[in-house]
Protein backbone atom coordinates (compact mmCIF):
# COMPACT_ATOMS: atom_id res chain seq x y z
CA UNK A 1 0.00 0.00 0.00
CA UNK A 2 1.22 3.32 -0.80
CA UNK A 3 2.14 5.65 1.93
CA UNK A 4 -0.43 7.55 3.70
CA UNK A 5 -0.45 11.49 2.09
CA UNK A 6 0.46 14.48 4.26
CA UNK A 7 -2.81 15.75 4.31
CA UNK A 8 -4.15 12.56 5.69
CA UNK A 9 -1.56 12.72 8.39
CA UNK A 10 -2.18 16.53 9.15
CA UNK A 11 -5.63 15.62 9.78
CA UNK A 12 -4.72 12.54 12.01
CA UNK A 13 -3.38 15.27 14.23
CA UNK A 14 -6.57 17.33 14.27
CA UNK A 15 -8.40 13.50 14.05
CA UNK A 16 -7.41 10.23 15.38
CA UNK A 17 -10.31 8.96 14.37
CA UNK A 18 -11.22 10.35 10.75
CA UNK A 19 -8.08 7.64 9.32
CA UNK A 20 -9.43 4.57 7.76
CA UNK A 21 -9.37 0.86 8.88
CA UNK A 22 -6.88 0.30 5.71
CA UNK A 23 -4.66 3.64 6.53
CA UNK A 24 -4.57 3.13 10.16
CA UNK A 25 -2.99 -0.27 9.91
CA UNK A 26 -0.69 0.85 7.31
CA UNK A 27 0.61 3.49 9.96
CA UNK A 28 0.71 1.29 12.56
CA UNK A 29 3.35 -0.77 10.53
CA UNK A 30 5.42 2.00 8.63
CA UNK A 31 7.59 3.39 10.65
CA UNK A 32 8.32 6.15 7.49
CA UNK A 33 5.13 7.62 7.82
CA UNK A 34 5.17 7.43 11.80
CA UNK A 35 8.21 9.39 11.72
CA UNK A 36 6.17 11.90 8.70
CA UNK A 37 3.58 12.68 11.64
CA UNK A 38 5.83 13.19 14.05
CA UNK A 39 7.31 16.30 12.21
CA UNK A 40 4.07 17.28 10.89
CA UNK A 41 3.04 17.21 14.62
CA UNK A 42 5.81 19.30 15.83
CA UNK A 43 4.82 21.86 13.51
CA UNK A 44 1.30 22.05 14.36
CA UNK A 45 2.02 22.41 17.91
CA UNK A 46 4.51 24.50 17.32
CA UNK A 47 2.04 26.73 15.34
CA UNK A 48 -0.88 26.56 17.57
CA UNK A 49 1.75 28.22 19.87
CA UNK A 50 3.06 30.77 18.12
CA UNK A 51 -0.94 31.84 16.69
CA UNK A 52 -1.82 32.16 20.11
CA UNK A 53 -3.57 35.51 20.51
CA UNK A 54 -4.88 38.19 23.34
CA UNK A 55 -7.89 37.66 24.62
CA UNK A 56 -10.95 39.34 23.68
CA UNK A 57 -13.78 40.80 25.48
CA UNK A 58 -16.89 41.38 23.12
CA UNK A 59 -19.61 42.90 23.66
CA UNK A 60 -22.00 42.04 21.01
CA UNK A 61 -24.80 44.14 21.51
CA UNK A 62 -23.07 47.46 21.24
CA UNK A 63 -21.10 46.13 18.44
CA UNK A 64 -24.14 44.98 16.61
CA UNK A 65 -25.37 49.11 17.07
CA UNK A 66 -22.56 50.02 15.89
CA UNK A 67 -23.05 48.13 12.87
CA UNK A 68 -26.47 48.92 12.36
CA UNK A 69 -26.46 52.60 12.87
CA UNK A 70 -23.15 52.41 10.19
CA UNK A 71 -24.19 54.84 7.46
CA UNK A 72 -25.05 53.11 3.90
CA UNK A 73 -21.86 54.98 2.97
CA UNK A 74 -19.26 53.31 0.03
CA UNK A 75 -17.72 50.69 2.32
CA UNK A 76 -14.07 50.60 2.56
CA UNK A 77 -13.15 47.63 0.49
CA UNK A 78 -16.69 46.44 -0.83
CA UNK A 79 -16.76 44.56 -3.64
CA UNK A 80 -18.30 41.29 -4.59
CA UNK A 81 -17.69 39.92 -7.79
CA UNK A 82 -21.34 38.23 -9.51
CA UNK A 83 -20.26 35.08 -9.74
CA UNK A 84 -18.65 34.30 -5.79
CA UNK A 85 -21.70 34.00 -4.49
CA UNK A 86 -25.50 33.20 -5.69
CA UNK A 87 -26.96 35.42 -3.65
CA UNK A 88 -25.73 38.42 -5.80
CA UNK A 89 -27.23 36.63 -9.05
CA UNK A 90 -29.80 39.55 -9.22
CA UNK A 91 -26.76 41.75 -9.20
CA UNK A 92 -25.11 39.66 -12.02
CA UNK A 93 -28.77 39.96 -14.17
CA UNK A 94 -29.12 43.35 -13.74
CA UNK A 95 -25.56 43.99 -14.86
CA UNK A 96 -25.65 42.06 -17.52
CA UNK A 97 -29.25 43.95 -18.42
CA UNK A 98 -27.49 47.33 -17.94
CA UNK A 99 -24.71 45.90 -20.26
CA UNK A 100 -27.65 45.13 -23.27
CA UNK A 101 -29.50 48.37 -22.48
CA UNK A 102 -26.02 50.53 -22.74
CA UNK A 103 -25.18 49.09 -25.62
CA UNK A 104 -28.68 49.55 -27.34
CA UNK A 105 -29.06 53.29 -26.30
CA UNK A 106 -25.56 53.99 -27.84
CA UNK A 107 -26.12 51.94 -31.22
CA UNK A 108 -28.84 52.25 -34.11
CA UNK A 109 -27.97 54.48 -36.84
CA UNK A 110 -30.77 54.25 -40.46
CA UNK A 111 -30.18 51.68 -42.55
CA UNK A 112 -29.23 47.67 -41.80
CA UNK A 113 -25.26 49.02 -40.66
CA UNK A 114 -23.21 47.35 -38.00
CA UNK A 115 -23.95 50.47 -35.64
CA UNK A 116 -21.99 49.15 -33.04
CA UNK A 117 -18.76 47.41 -32.50
CA UNK A 118 -17.23 48.38 -29.43
CA UNK A 119 -13.24 48.74 -29.89
CA UNK A 120 -13.33 50.03 -26.59
CA UNK A 121 -14.54 50.07 -23.31
CA UNK A 122 -15.56 52.73 -20.34
CA UNK A 123 -16.61 52.55 -17.03
CA UNK A 124 -19.77 53.87 -16.35
CA UNK A 125 -20.87 54.58 -12.64
CA UNK A 126 -24.73 52.91 -11.61
CA UNK A 127 -26.46 53.08 -8.65
CA UNK A 128 -28.52 49.82 -7.09
CA UNK A 129 -31.62 51.65 -8.36
CA UNK A 130 -30.81 52.19 -11.95
CA UNK A 131 -29.94 48.48 -11.90
CA UNK A 132 -33.47 47.84 -10.52
CA UNK A 133 -35.00 49.87 -13.14
CA UNK A 134 -32.66 48.69 -15.99
CA UNK A 135 -33.30 45.11 -14.95
CA UNK A 136 -37.03 45.14 -16.14
CA UNK A 137 -35.58 45.73 -20.30
CA UNK A 138 -38.49 43.87 -20.86
CA UNK A 139 -40.89 46.40 -20.16
CA UNK A 140 -39.39 48.58 -22.88
CA UNK A 141 -39.94 46.13 -25.98
CA UNK A 142 -39.46 42.59 -26.71
CA UNK A 143 -36.41 40.77 -26.67
CA UNK A 144 -36.48 37.30 -29.52
CA UNK A 145 -33.77 34.99 -29.98
CA UNK A 146 -33.47 34.28 -33.80
CA UNK A 147 -30.19 32.32 -32.62
CA UNK A 148 -30.49 30.80 -29.25
CA UNK A 149 -27.52 30.92 -26.89
CA UNK A 150 -26.48 27.78 -26.29
CA UNK A 151 -23.49 27.51 -23.67
CA UNK A 152 -21.63 24.17 -23.21
CA UNK A 153 -19.46 22.81 -20.75
CA UNK A 154 -16.95 20.97 -22.85
CA UNK A 155 -13.76 18.66 -22.07
CA UNK A 156 -10.81 20.51 -23.49
CA UNK A 157 -9.77 23.74 -24.30
CA UNK A 158 -9.97 22.36 -28.26
CA UNK A 159 -13.61 21.12 -27.65
CA UNK A 160 -13.96 25.00 -26.40
CA UNK A 161 -12.36 25.80 -30.13
CA UNK A 162 -14.26 23.71 -31.84
CA UNK A 163 -17.38 24.61 -30.25
CA UNK A 164 -16.77 28.60 -30.39
CA UNK A 165 -16.22 28.54 -34.04
CA UNK A 166 -12.36 28.08 -34.03
CA UNK A 167 -11.73 30.86 -31.92
CA UNK A 168 -8.36 30.48 -29.77
CA UNK A 169 -9.37 29.66 -26.11
CA UNK A 170 -6.63 32.07 -24.06
CA UNK A 171 -4.16 30.18 -22.17
CA UNK A 172 -2.45 31.45 -19.00
CA UNK A 173 1.08 31.68 -18.16
CA UNK A 174 1.18 32.99 -14.66
CA UNK A 175 -1.88 31.67 -12.00
CA UNK A 176 -0.99 32.86 -8.56
CA UNK A 177 -0.66 29.86 -5.82
CA UNK A 178 -3.64 30.61 -4.16
CA UNK A 179 -5.88 29.48 -7.20
CA UNK A 180 -6.33 26.03 -8.25
CA UNK A 181 -4.72 24.89 -12.10
CA UNK A 182 -7.99 22.87 -12.35
CA UNK A 183 -9.81 24.49 -15.35
CA UNK A 184 -13.23 23.66 -16.34
CA UNK A 185 -14.14 25.31 -20.25
CA UNK A 186 -17.47 26.26 -21.33
CA UNK A 187 -18.26 27.83 -24.92
CA UNK A 188 -20.90 28.92 -27.18
CA UNK A 189 -21.34 29.48 -30.65
CA UNK A 190 -22.49 32.69 -31.92
CA UNK A 191 -26.06 33.56 -30.93
CA UNK A 192 -28.35 36.84 -32.12
CA UNK A 193 -31.41 38.63 -30.95
CA UNK A 194 -33.57 41.08 -32.03
CA UNK A 195 -34.83 43.41 -29.13
CA UNK A 196 -38.05 44.95 -31.26
CA UNK A 197 -39.12 48.44 -29.31
CA UNK A 198 -42.35 48.66 -27.90
CA UNK A 199 -43.93 52.23 -27.12
CA UNK A 200 -47.30 50.78 -25.34
CA UNK A 201 -45.50 48.46 -22.69
CA UNK A 202 -42.58 51.36 -22.57
CA UNK A 203 -45.71 53.48 -21.40
CA UNK A 204 -46.75 51.11 -19.19
CA UNK A 205 -43.55 50.76 -17.60
CA UNK A 206 -42.93 54.81 -17.75
CA UNK A 207 -47.12 54.30 -15.52
CA UNK A 208 -45.70 52.23 -12.70
CA UNK A 209 -43.24 55.14 -11.80
CA UNK A 210 -46.28 57.45 -11.43
CA UNK A 211 -44.24 59.59 -14.28
CA UNK A 212 -45.26 60.54 -18.26
CA UNK A 213 -43.62 58.77 -20.78
CA UNK A 214 -41.58 61.55 -22.45
CA UNK A 215 -42.87 62.14 -26.27
CA UNK A 216 -41.96 59.55 -28.62
CA UNK A 217 -39.27 60.31 -31.58
CA UNK A 218 -41.06 58.92 -35.25
CA UNK A 219 -40.55 55.37 -36.18
CA UNK A 220 -39.55 54.55 -32.65
CA UNK A 221 -42.40 52.10 -32.08
CA UNK A 222 -41.28 48.97 -33.48
CA UNK A 223 -37.97 49.65 -33.95
CA UNK A 224 -35.76 46.20 -34.59
CA UNK A 225 -32.08 46.42 -33.03
CA UNK A 226 -30.42 43.30 -34.34
CA UNK A 227 -27.99 41.91 -31.30
CA UNK A 228 -25.17 39.08 -32.53
CA UNK A 229 -23.26 38.39 -29.64
CA UNK A 230 -19.93 35.34 -29.44
CA UNK A 231 -18.94 32.75 -30.10
CA UNK A 232 -17.58 32.72 -26.25
CA UNK A 233 -15.06 30.52 -24.48
CA UNK A 234 -15.38 30.45 -20.65
CA UNK A 235 -12.03 29.07 -18.88
CA UNK A 236 -13.35 28.63 -14.48
CA UNK A 237 -10.53 27.96 -12.39
CA UNK A 238 -10.85 25.57 -9.34
CA UNK A 239 -12.58 22.50 -8.33
CA UNK A 240 -16.27 23.10 -8.72
CA UNK A 241 -17.27 19.22 -7.90
CA UNK A 242 -19.92 19.19 -4.84
CA UNK A 243 -18.16 17.72 -2.02
CA UNK A 244 -18.66 14.17 -1.34
CA UNK A 245 -19.13 14.19 2.13
CA UNK A 246 -21.75 12.73 4.32
CA UNK A 247 -23.14 15.94 5.12
CA UNK A 248 -23.25 17.26 1.73
CA UNK A 249 -25.67 20.80 1.10
CA UNK A 250 -25.57 22.82 -2.14
CA UNK A 251 -23.40 24.77 0.27
CA UNK A 252 -20.77 22.76 -0.54
CA UNK A 253 -20.21 23.51 -3.79
CA UNK A 254 -16.85 25.17 -4.39
CA UNK A 255 -16.66 28.81 -6.32
CA UNK A 256 -14.59 29.66 -9.21
CA UNK A 257 -11.58 31.00 -7.61
CA UNK A 258 -11.22 32.65 -11.32
CA UNK A 259 -12.81 33.16 -14.89
CA UNK A 260 -11.22 34.00 -17.61
CA UNK A 261 -13.60 35.05 -20.93
CA UNK A 262 -13.31 35.54 -23.94
CA UNK A 263 -15.96 36.73 -26.53
CA UNK A 264 -16.31 38.10 -30.23
CA UNK A 265 -16.92 41.83 -29.66
CA UNK A 266 -21.12 42.48 -29.55
CA UNK A 267 -22.77 43.38 -32.85
CA UNK A 268 -25.61 45.80 -33.13
CA UNK A 269 -27.62 46.92 -36.45
CA UNK A 270 -30.51 48.50 -36.73
CA UNK A 271 -33.79 49.60 -39.29
CA UNK A 272 -35.27 52.78 -38.29
CA UNK A 273 -33.96 54.83 -36.33
CA UNK A 274 -31.03 56.90 -35.37
CA UNK A 275 -28.53 56.27 -32.94
CA UNK A 276 -29.28 59.83 -31.07
CA UNK A 277 -33.00 59.85 -31.16
CA UNK A 278 -32.92 56.12 -29.48
CA UNK A 279 -29.94 57.18 -26.82
CA UNK A 280 -31.93 60.16 -26.13
CA UNK A 281 -35.40 58.73 -25.93
CA UNK A 282 -34.03 56.08 -23.57
CA UNK A 283 -32.22 58.09 -21.47
CA UNK A 284 -35.15 60.10 -20.43
CA UNK A 285 -37.35 57.54 -19.40
CA UNK A 286 -38.25 57.59 -15.75
CA UNK A 287 -36.40 55.05 -13.94
CA UNK A 288 -33.11 55.89 -15.36
CA UNK A 289 -30.95 58.44 -13.22
CA UNK A 290 -30.08 61.78 -14.31
CA UNK A 291 -26.29 60.35 -13.20
CA UNK A 292 -26.56 57.44 -15.31
CA UNK A 293 -28.13 59.64 -18.11
CA UNK A 294 -25.00 62.04 -18.13
CA UNK A 295 -22.22 59.63 -17.39
CA UNK A 296 -23.98 57.57 -20.97
CA UNK A 297 -23.97 60.93 -22.33
CA UNK A 298 -20.35 61.83 -21.91
CA UNK A 299 -19.01 59.21 -23.70
CA UNK A 300 -16.59 60.00 -26.99
CA UNK A 301 -17.59 57.51 -29.53
CA UNK A 302 -20.35 55.42 -28.35
CA UNK A 303 -20.79 53.39 -31.21
CA UNK A 304 -16.77 52.19 -30.65
CA UNK A 305 -17.11 51.81 -26.61
CA UNK A 306 -18.80 49.12 -24.63
CA UNK A 307 -19.71 50.16 -21.05
CA UNK A 308 -18.94 48.62 -18.58
CA UNK A 309 -21.58 48.94 -15.70
CA UNK A 310 -20.20 49.80 -12.41
CA UNK A 311 -22.15 49.82 -8.83
CA UNK A 312 -20.91 52.58 -7.53
CA UNK A 313 -22.07 51.56 -3.82
CA UNK A 314 -19.95 48.07 -4.12
CA UNK A 315 -17.18 48.51 -6.21
CA UNK A 316 -14.64 50.88 -7.49
CA UNK A 317 -13.19 51.23 -10.96
CA UNK A 318 -10.03 52.54 -12.52
CA UNK A 319 -8.61 52.71 -16.40
CA UNK A 320 -5.70 50.70 -16.84
CA UNK A 321 -3.47 49.18 -19.67
CA UNK A 322 -3.52 45.45 -20.77
CA UNK A 323 -1.67 44.12 -23.16
CA UNK A 324 -1.65 48.15 -24.43
CA UNK A 325 -4.80 48.43 -24.84
CA UNK A 326 -7.29 50.30 -22.74
CA UNK A 327 -9.42 48.18 -19.99
CA UNK A 328 -11.31 49.14 -17.24
CA UNK A 329 -10.33 47.55 -13.40
CA UNK A 330 -12.69 46.84 -10.61
CA UNK A 331 -12.34 46.02 -7.27
CA UNK A 332 -8.96 46.42 -5.21
CA UNK A 333 -6.36 44.13 -3.26
CA UNK A 334 -7.82 42.70 -0.22
CA UNK A 335 -8.25 39.44 -2.07
CA UNK A 336 -11.93 39.41 -2.20
CA UNK A 337 -12.69 40.30 -5.71
CA UNK A 338 -11.51 42.18 -8.66
CA UNK A 339 -11.71 41.85 -12.45
CA UNK A 340 -10.36 43.63 -15.59
CA UNK A 341 -11.97 43.58 -18.70
CA UNK A 342 -10.68 45.13 -22.03
CA UNK A 343 -10.72 44.55 -25.89
CA UNK A 344 -8.44 43.61 -28.03
CA UNK A 345 -10.36 42.45 -31.16
CA UNK A 346 -12.66 40.27 -28.99
CA UNK A 347 -14.14 41.22 -25.56
CA UNK A 348 -11.78 39.60 -22.71
CA UNK A 349 -12.76 39.53 -19.07
CA UNK A 350 -10.47 37.79 -15.95
CA UNK A 351 -12.54 37.99 -13.15
CA UNK A 352 -12.00 36.15 -9.46
CA UNK A 353 -11.39 35.89 -5.83
CA UNK A 354 -7.56 37.38 -6.09
CA UNK A 355 -6.13 41.02 -5.79
CA UNK A 356 -5.91 43.28 -8.71
CA UNK A 357 -2.77 43.25 -9.01
CA UNK A 358 -2.81 39.44 -9.58
CA UNK A 359 -5.75 40.19 -11.98
CA UNK A 360 -3.49 42.47 -14.06
CA UNK A 361 -0.64 39.61 -14.19
CA UNK A 362 -3.31 37.09 -15.50
CA UNK A 363 -4.35 39.58 -17.96
CA UNK A 364 -0.78 40.04 -18.84
CA UNK A 365 0.12 37.24 -19.12
CA UNK A 366 -2.86 35.68 -21.56
CA UNK A 367 -1.74 33.92 -24.61
CA UNK A 368 -4.95 34.51 -26.99
CA UNK B 1 -38.82 33.06 7.32
CA UNK B 2 -37.38 36.06 9.36
CA UNK B 3 -37.48 39.76 8.22
CA UNK B 4 -33.84 40.84 7.03
CA UNK B 5 -33.67 42.79 10.08
CA UNK B 6 -34.42 39.64 12.75
CA UNK B 7 -32.48 37.65 10.27
CA UNK B 8 -29.22 39.80 10.26
CA UNK B 9 -29.29 40.48 13.79
CA UNK B 10 -29.36 36.44 14.45
CA UNK B 11 -26.62 35.80 11.87
CA UNK B 12 -24.61 38.47 14.14
CA UNK B 13 -24.82 37.23 17.31
CA UNK B 14 -23.90 33.51 16.44
CA UNK B 15 -21.51 34.79 14.22
CA UNK B 16 -20.01 38.25 15.56
CA UNK B 17 -17.18 36.06 17.97
CA UNK B 18 -16.01 33.91 15.52
CA UNK B 19 -15.67 36.93 12.97
CA UNK B 20 -13.68 38.93 15.45
CA UNK B 21 -11.56 35.72 16.82
CA UNK B 22 -10.40 35.26 13.24
CA UNK B 23 -9.18 38.87 13.03
CA UNK B 24 -8.05 38.70 16.58
CA UNK B 25 -5.81 35.53 15.51
CA UNK B 26 -4.32 37.54 12.50
CA UNK B 27 -3.85 41.05 14.02
CA UNK B 28 -3.25 39.89 17.69
CA UNK B 29 -4.96 43.12 19.03
CA UNK B 30 -8.59 42.87 20.37
CA UNK B 31 -9.63 46.62 19.08
CA UNK B 32 -8.53 46.16 15.87
CA UNK B 33 -10.07 42.77 15.41
CA UNK B 34 -13.18 44.20 16.26
CA UNK B 35 -13.01 46.94 13.72
CA UNK B 36 -12.23 44.38 11.29
CA UNK B 37 -15.68 42.40 12.18
CA UNK B 38 -17.55 45.42 12.39
CA UNK B 39 -16.30 46.49 8.93
CA UNK B 40 -17.23 43.27 7.12
CA UNK B 41 -20.41 42.71 8.78
CA UNK B 42 -21.47 46.40 7.31
CA UNK B 43 -20.08 44.95 4.03
CA UNK B 44 -22.27 41.40 4.03
CA UNK B 45 -25.38 43.96 5.94
CA UNK B 46 -24.76 45.92 2.10
CA UNK B 47 -24.38 42.78 -0.39
CA UNK B 48 -26.28 40.09 0.90
CA UNK B 49 -29.14 38.51 2.35
CA UNK B 50 -28.44 37.01 6.12
CA UNK B 51 -30.75 34.37 5.07
CA UNK B 52 -28.26 33.35 2.76
CA UNK B 53 -26.94 29.68 3.34
CA UNK B 54 -23.40 31.04 2.43
CA UNK B 55 -23.72 33.82 4.89
CA UNK B 56 -21.14 31.73 7.67
CA UNK B 57 -18.51 31.37 5.18
CA UNK B 58 -18.74 34.54 3.17
CA UNK B 59 -17.59 36.08 7.17
CA UNK B 60 -15.05 34.11 7.91
CA UNK B 61 -13.43 34.12 4.65
CA UNK B 62 -13.78 38.25 4.56
CA UNK B 63 -12.75 38.22 7.87
CA UNK B 64 -9.57 36.79 7.23
CA UNK B 65 -8.87 38.45 3.79
CA UNK B 66 -9.72 41.79 5.41
CA UNK B 67 -7.19 41.15 8.45
CA UNK B 68 -4.45 39.72 6.38
CA UNK B 69 -4.98 43.00 4.38
CA UNK B 70 -4.53 45.16 6.84
CA UNK B 71 -1.62 42.98 8.62
CA UNK B 72 0.34 43.23 5.57
CA UNK B 73 -0.52 47.57 5.00
CA UNK B 74 0.83 47.76 8.85
CA UNK B 75 3.58 50.23 9.20
CA UNK B 76 3.09 51.02 12.95
CA UNK B 77 3.23 47.50 14.06
CA UNK B 78 5.57 47.40 16.93
CA UNK B 79 4.34 50.52 18.47
CA UNK B 80 1.45 49.21 18.64
CA UNK B 81 1.78 45.87 20.31
CA UNK B 82 4.01 47.28 22.73
CA UNK B 83 1.53 49.93 23.72
CA UNK B 84 -1.38 47.37 23.98
CA UNK B 85 -1.88 43.30 23.55
CA UNK B 86 -3.15 42.94 27.27
CA UNK B 87 -3.88 39.03 26.74
CA UNK B 88 -3.48 36.20 28.57
CA UNK B 89 -0.05 36.68 29.46
CA UNK B 90 -0.04 40.35 31.36
CA UNK B 91 -2.12 38.93 33.98
CA UNK B 92 0.33 36.52 34.92
CA UNK B 93 3.46 37.44 34.19
CA UNK B 94 6.48 39.89 34.84
CA UNK B 95 6.66 43.09 32.18
CA UNK B 96 10.00 41.33 30.92
CA UNK B 97 8.57 38.34 29.97
CA UNK B 98 5.01 40.24 28.44
CA UNK B 99 7.74 42.33 26.57
CA UNK B 100 9.06 38.88 25.03
CA UNK B 101 5.06 37.46 24.31
CA UNK B 102 4.70 40.71 22.41
CA UNK B 103 8.05 40.62 20.06
CA UNK B 104 7.17 36.83 19.61
CA UNK B 105 3.90 37.94 18.49
CA UNK B 106 5.47 40.96 16.27
CA UNK B 107 7.62 38.18 14.60
CA UNK B 108 4.65 35.68 13.93
CA UNK B 109 2.43 38.39 12.40
CA UNK B 110 5.08 39.87 10.33
CA UNK B 111 5.93 35.81 8.87
CA UNK B 112 2.38 35.50 8.66
CA UNK B 113 1.88 38.51 6.63
CA UNK B 114 4.44 37.21 4.36
CA UNK B 115 2.82 34.13 3.37
CA UNK B 116 0.43 33.59 0.50
CA UNK B 117 -2.81 34.92 0.90
CA UNK B 118 -5.01 31.37 0.82
CA UNK B 119 -2.05 29.23 3.28
CA UNK B 120 -2.38 32.19 5.81
CA UNK B 121 -6.02 31.84 5.47
CA UNK B 122 -6.08 28.38 5.97
CA UNK B 123 -4.33 28.92 9.41
CA UNK B 124 -5.60 31.76 10.90
CA UNK B 125 -9.33 30.03 10.23
CA UNK B 126 -8.31 26.67 11.60
CA UNK B 127 -6.80 28.23 14.57
CA UNK B 128 -9.53 30.17 14.96
CA UNK B 129 -11.98 26.59 15.64
CA UNK B 130 -13.30 26.29 12.58
CA UNK B 131 -13.71 22.61 11.62
CA UNK B 132 -12.13 21.42 7.96
CA UNK B 133 -15.37 21.53 6.56
CA UNK B 134 -15.88 24.76 7.25
CA UNK B 135 -12.78 26.22 6.46
CA UNK B 136 -13.25 24.71 2.95
CA UNK B 137 -16.35 26.51 2.65
CA UNK B 138 -14.69 29.61 3.63
CA UNK B 139 -11.97 29.46 1.02
CA UNK B 140 -13.63 27.43 -1.80
CA UNK B 141 -12.24 24.23 -1.88
CA UNK B 142 -12.75 20.69 -1.35
CA UNK B 143 -12.56 19.58 2.91
CA UNK B 144 -10.25 16.71 1.43
CA UNK B 145 -7.74 19.40 0.47
CA UNK B 146 -7.77 21.02 3.98
CA UNK B 147 -5.54 18.38 5.54
CA UNK B 148 -2.62 19.07 3.04
CA UNK B 149 -2.82 23.15 2.45
CA UNK B 150 -3.05 23.19 6.61
CA UNK B 151 0.31 20.89 6.92
CA UNK B 152 2.47 22.86 3.67
CA UNK B 153 1.37 26.23 5.68
CA UNK B 154 2.25 25.63 8.63
CA UNK B 155 5.53 24.93 7.57
CA UNK B 156 5.58 27.41 5.80
CA UNK B 157 5.11 29.83 8.74
CA UNK B 158 7.55 27.86 10.83
CA UNK B 159 10.16 28.17 8.30
CA UNK B 160 9.24 32.19 7.59
CA UNK B 161 9.38 32.39 11.71
CA UNK B 162 12.84 31.11 11.58
CA UNK B 163 13.65 33.39 8.36
CA UNK B 164 12.47 36.73 10.39
CA UNK B 165 13.92 35.57 13.55
CA UNK B 166 17.51 35.03 12.02
CA UNK B 167 17.73 38.44 10.23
Amino acid sequence: MAHLSDGTLRRMFDDPDALTGSDRRHYVDCAGCQARYSGMADDARAVATLLAAPELRLDVASALKRVEAAPAAKPRFGFSLPILSPASRPMFAGLAAAAVLVALVVTAFAEILPLFQPKTVEPVPVTVADLESLSALSDYGTLTWTEKPTPQIVLSAADAQNVAAGMHAPAVTYLPSTVSSTVTYAAMPKAEAVFTFDAAKAADAAAKTGKPLPTLPAGIDGAKLTVKVGPAIIEVFGNLKQSSSANASSNDINLPQLVIARSSAPVVSSTQVSAQELENYILSLPGISPGLASAVRAIKDPSTTLLVPVPVEYASSSKVKVKGVDGVALGDNTGLGAAVIWINGDVFVVAGSVSQIDVLKIAEGLTV
Amino acid sequence: MKSRDEAFEALFKSEYARVAGIANRVLADSHEAEDVAQEVFINFHRLHSANAQFAPAWLHRAAAHTALNRLRGRRRREKRELAQAPGEAERTVDPQRMLEVNEDRRLVRAALARLAPKPAAVLVLRASGLSYAEVGQALGVGTGQIGTMLRRAEAALRKEVTRGTSL
